[in-house]
């Protein structure tokens, strides 16, 4: 079962995600008086990217070697949570500090691939990734590490549901900050500065193509759905645990009306300029510090 | 206020519907009057060259292959949709149609060419005069054009300046290449 | 009146023989003929009489022996005047002075008459190469008449344009040629530090048809109006109606009130089509999709009633010399009334949602700032000035066609930035729908549409024409010749003049800013560059394989 579990976070990130991103183009479409794409098409959208030439722009290695990396340590992130409450044979042999680091190389990676290309505005990019990365970190750190102190225990599947174990003023003050944190988090209006289409046109990502990019596109939208799983898992975990695919199945419900708040959200909003958006992590993060606080309060 | 903002933004959007079509599986028709491709009567013209003189995109052409056949041809390719040739002439053979889906990867299947016979007055030795009234539309050329049909290219010619010649050199009409001095 | 006295009074006491003619073609236009060496001392005269620059026009006259002349332009625009100074240079050394010195937005126009009709300026700061691209060759004058329309030079691979070297501390974020916040080609390379602009060149003109030698060489006076209304694919009616005046004032000719009605009709369903797309790009360049596609979704339906009222959504077709083509009857002015009705609560509604939305104010507040100052400096004109508090709008200050007949207002505030130009352009939807309310109350029931002519119209005529685009003002030069063809004919677009105060608001704004400052203008690029002349049916087209296209733009990339 252990084993089998791997697979079954395997499958289940990797199928769902561009389903959900499906959900989210929909979605912002209905709300711009759209049709919009049919929900499967982002599996289109990859597949097509698949059958495209990849065209490596830079001599450096790191170009080419920068979407695997991301790709890599995106799985490896779900590999090791604890799917519905079932933990699995990784998740086992490793701790929060294994999560936080392979969440950060993944993000650093495309950091480093941006680097790589050297064209001026995947360089813009770059510089406001790092600094979204360097700010937001925190945040999710301190969500962890609220539950670790809460359950005081360092692995993956106590502490997350250790958030929750009491809901104390820290709950409610972590929940309301995941929240706020959550459009950066996922990279969606008023936060995808990183990527901002119109100024400097996918930034990061704007020397990739082809297979390329289809990884970034994957890590992104399995970054989008592990965000949201783990705001469900960490917060609303009311459910007893029992059946194993009912509870899988709630879960699952949960991330699709996280994604629906976040397709709102997004379309209603423009996008904030980078100092603005760091003026709100730096409170993002005060505030997480003072969760943590009183967390270790006990209340 | 800001949430009672984004309400009102999603309260606009979700009155409004859904508005795109399921285009082009859903064919919207143009409305009366549309200005499509101009499609032409043979049977009414009377070769009076009144829409290839007008037709700002000079994109119709006119070649008198002998004093008695002139050809029309109509090449859409680079036609603006204006309709001036449909209101200058005179005997209402040109009508805008509704066609505007007119994506092909074949020219021929834009081009309109007609064959006409041609009598010539026997006093004058044109073809047709004609009064319209406004000054400016009047027509700039009577008489024989020698437009090149091969590379589609006007190239004006009153009939006294006519020399048999002209004909061989339109076919391959060249683009100057450097400034003649 | 009065003014108009003044000036000529003044400017002929001033410039004692150096005042060579005059011309009083109608109330409001004065055209005066100066010496060569006296065009600076008019042009600092005018400007302290409180004159407008407008454009400068260069042209080479066929008859009389004038040689090459060049036209400077300054409006009035208090006293509803536009005072035209014509001066002349020989052939064999058009040599001018620049007004650049004392007029910055005197700049391009002059640039302009160097790269295409030759001519030398004195104490020209800048005399680079604007409008012609970088391999053409020297000593080719594109709107001499000597050199023919579709001249096609072979194009040379190894002449690029020589960008300035950004200033020390600062790198360059090239924007353009192609670049998804412009929406035509354009280039600006701007330079940063960090996220801050510290300066920006722009090199534009990359799109240069050539409509004006295309007009000037093969077509007539009626073809030109639907060449005009491809100048710009937004406000066409602009420049047809603008071309339309030129020519009918310089001929004299009268049109009908009623064509002169349905011209506003159509120029005001253009304006709100115009600031409706402005406010939905602004919502894309911020990041804000859906006031995007919301205030398209608007728009969508004046795009249908021009459909039904002239036959296409865009290019109405509407206007030749003489009038207008299309009538508007009592059943299709319901039909603007009732899309009217829509649009305008359509759009009150999107007002109340947007105007208060302070995620927007984030954006757009104190981003782009330009105070009142600077903006006088560049002639600043439209929306993009009356969000920096002047009042100028040439409808008011220079009426044409009917709207000495029309009541409406004229929004200006005063904050400076990108959301004063949101503001404005907000408004003056509103007045567009009231001013096409009042035509279809107000317009005479009969009338012919267009007027015939029984006389060619007489060569040599000049006359100006000013329309207020929704971007600002256009302004269309007209020198009437021989054959049915107009002689000379320079369009200034709006884009032309505010364009060029662009790096001036760019400073020291966040890189984030730069595509809703540069919008902000609403640039019109193709209009600015107006004039390649295609010849389709010509052209050699070499089809180009994927394989070699991919192999070109890596060596290029590679070497480069
Ligand atoms: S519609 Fe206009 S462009 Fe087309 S053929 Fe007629 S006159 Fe020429
Ligand atoms: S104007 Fe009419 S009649 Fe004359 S040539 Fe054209 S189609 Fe024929």
């Amino acid at each position: 079962m252990k084993v089998a579990a791997i697979f079954i976070n395997l499958a289940y990130f990797l199928l769902l995600a561009p389903f959900l991103e499906g959900v989210m183009r929909k979605l912002t479409a209905r709300i711009q008086s759209r049709q919009g794409p049919p929900l499967y098409q982002p599996y289109l959208d990859l597949l097509k990217l698949l059958g495209k030439e990849n065209i490596v722009s830079s001599k450096n290695w790191a170009f080419r070697l920068a979407p695997l990396l991301a790709f890599s340590s995106m799985l490896a992130v779900v590999l090791l949570v604890p799917l519905a409450g079932a933990e699995n044979l990784l998740s086992h042999s490793s701790d929060l500090m294994t999560l936080i680091y392979l969440l950060t190389l993944s993000g650093f990676s495309i950091l480093v691939g941006a680097l790589a290309s050297g064209n001026p505005f995947a360089g813009v990019g770059a510089s406001r990734e790092m600094m979204t990365i360097i700010m937001l970190e925190p945040v999710l750190a301190m969500t962890l590490i609220l539950g670790a102190v809460k359950s005081e225990s360092f692995t993956i599947s106590s502490a997350l549901s250790g958030i929750g174990r009491n809901h104390g003023f820290s709950y409610f003050l972590m929940l309301v900050v995941y929240l706020l944190a959550l459009q950066a988090f996922v990279s969606r209006q008023p936060f995808d500065i990183p990527e901002a289409e119109v100024e400097i046109l996918e930034g990061p990502y704007v020397e990739y193509s082809g297979p390329n990019y289809a990884l970034f596109r994957y890590t992104l939208n399995i970054k989008r759905m592990f965000y949201a799983w783990l705001f469900v898992v960490s917060f609303l975990n009311f459910v007893p645990s029992g059946n194993f695919w009912l509870k899988l199945l709630l879960e699952t419900a949960g991330i699709l009306i996280l994604f629906v708040l976040i397709s709102v959200i997004g379309a209603t909003h423009p996008r904030f300029r980078i100092d603005q958006a760091i003026k709100y992590y730096t409170l993002l993060v005060v505030l997480s510090l003072i969760a943590i606080g009183l967390g270790v309060k006990g209340w | 206020m800001w949430l009672w903002n984004k309400l009102k933004q999603l309260a606009i959007s979700l009155r409004a519907g859904v508005v795109t079509l399921h285009y082009p599986f859903e064919p919207r028709p143009a409305p009366a009057g549309f200005r499509g491709q101009p499609v032409w009567d043979h049977t009414k013209c009377i070769g009076c060259a009144g829409c290839a003189n007008h037709c700002p995109a000079r994109t119709i052409f006119l070649r008198d292959i002998c004093q008695e056949v002139r050809i029309l041809l109509y090449d859409s390719a680079r036609c603006t949709y204006c309709g001036r040739c449909v209101d200058l002439c005179p005997e209402k053979a040109i009508t805008m149609s509704d066609k505007f889906e007119l994506a092909t990867d074949n020219r021929q299947d834009l081009t309109q060419a007609i064959e006409l016979f041609m009598m010539t007055c026997q006093r004058c030795g044109r073809c047709y005069d004609l009064e319209i009234k406004n000054y400016i539309d009047r027509l700039t050329l009577l008489g024989y054009r020698y437009d090149s049909l091969e590379v589609r290219k006007v190239i004006k010619k009153s009939t006294s300046e006519f020399q048999p010649e002209m004909l061989e050199k339109t076919a391959t009409y060249q683009r100057p290449e450097r400034l003649e001095k | 009146m009065a003014k108009k006295e003044e000036l000529r009074e003044l400017l002929k006491a001033e410039l004692k023989d150096d005042f060579i003619g005059e011309e009083l073609a109608g109330e409001r236009r004065l055209f005066v003929d100066v010496h060569n060496r006296a065009l600076v001392k008019t042009a600092e005269i005018l400007m302290k009489q409180g004159a407008r620059y407008q454009v400068g026009v260069g042209y080479e006259s066929r008859k009389g022996g004038r040689g090459l002349a060049l036209v400077h332009t300054f409006a009035f625009d208090n006293d509803a005047l536009i005072v035209i100074v014509r001066t002349f240079a020989p052939e064999d050394n058009p040599e001018f002075d620049s007004l650049t010195p004392i007029i910055p937005g005197a700049g391009w126009s002059e640039r302009e008459c160097i790269d295409l009709l030759g001519f030398r300026f004195k104490n020209h700061p800048g005399p680079k190469r604007l409008v012609l691209s970088d391999d053409w060759p020297e000593g080719i004058y594109p709107l001499r008449h000597d050199v023919p329309h579709d001249l096609m030079p072979p194009a040379t691979r190894d002449v690029v344009f020589r960008l300035e070297q950004p200033p020390p501390g600062t790198s360059i974020v090239p924007f353009g040629p192609f670049h998804s916040s412009l929406h035509e080609p354009a280039h600006f390379s701007v330079y940063v530090d960090g996220e801050n602009i510290k300066g920006c060149e722009y090199r534009g003109f990359m799109t240069h048809r050539g409509i004006e030698k295309l007009a000037q060489t093969e077509l007539t006076y009626n073809d030109v109006p639907f060449v005009a209304e491809r100048i710009c694919g937004i406000c066409g009616s602009v420049h047809s109606v603008n071309y339309a005046q030129a020519v009918e004032a310089a001929a004299g000719i009268k049109i009908s009130r009623r064509a002169e009605f349905i011209r506003v009709v159509m120029l005001e369903l253009e304006r709100l089509h115009s600031h409706l797309l402005w406010l939905g790009v602004a919502g894309h360049l911020i990041g804000f999709d859906t006031v995007f596609m919301q205030a398209w979704r608007i728009r969508e339906r004046i795009m249908w009633l021009a459909e039904r009222l002239t036959g296409n959504r865009k290019t109405y077709g509407m206007v030749i010399v003489g009038g207008v083509r299309r009538d508007i009857n009592k059943e299709k002015a319901e039909d603007i009334k009732q899309v009217l009705k829509e649009v305008e609560r359509e759009m009150l509604s999107l007002e109340k949602a947007i105007i208060n939305d302070k995620t927007i104010h984030k954006r757009t507040r104190g981003v782009g700032y330009l105070s009142k100052e600077d903006a006088l400096k560049w002639n600043l004109i439209g929306p993009v000035a009356r969000a920096r508090g002047i009042a100028i709008d040439a409808r008011k200050d220079h009426p044409y066609a009917a709207y000495d007949e029309l009541e409406f207002e004229v929004p200006v505030v005063d904050y400076g930035d990108v959301w004063g130009t949101l503001v404005v352009r907000v408004k003056e939807v509103y007045e567009a729908i009231n001013i096409i309310r009042q035509c279809l109350n107000k317009m005479p029931a009969d009338g012919p549409l267009a007027i015939d002519l029984d006389a060619p119209i007489p060569s040599g005529r000049q006359a100006l024409s000013v329309v207020e685009a929704p971007r600002g003002e256009a302004v269309h030069y007209v020198l009437t010749g021989e054959e049915n063809k107009p002689e000379r004919w320079r369009v200034r677009a709006p884009t032309y003049a505010n364009l060029q105060a662009v790096p001036e608001m760019l400073m020291n704004n966040k890189l984030a800013d730069f595509p809703i400052i540069v919008g902000s203008i609403d640039p019109c690029i193709s209009c600015t560059d107006r004039v390649v002349v295609i010849e389709i049916g010509l052209q050699k087209i070499k089809v180009m394989r994927k394989e070699e296209l991919e192999t070109i733009s890596r060596k290029m990339r590679f070497e480069g």
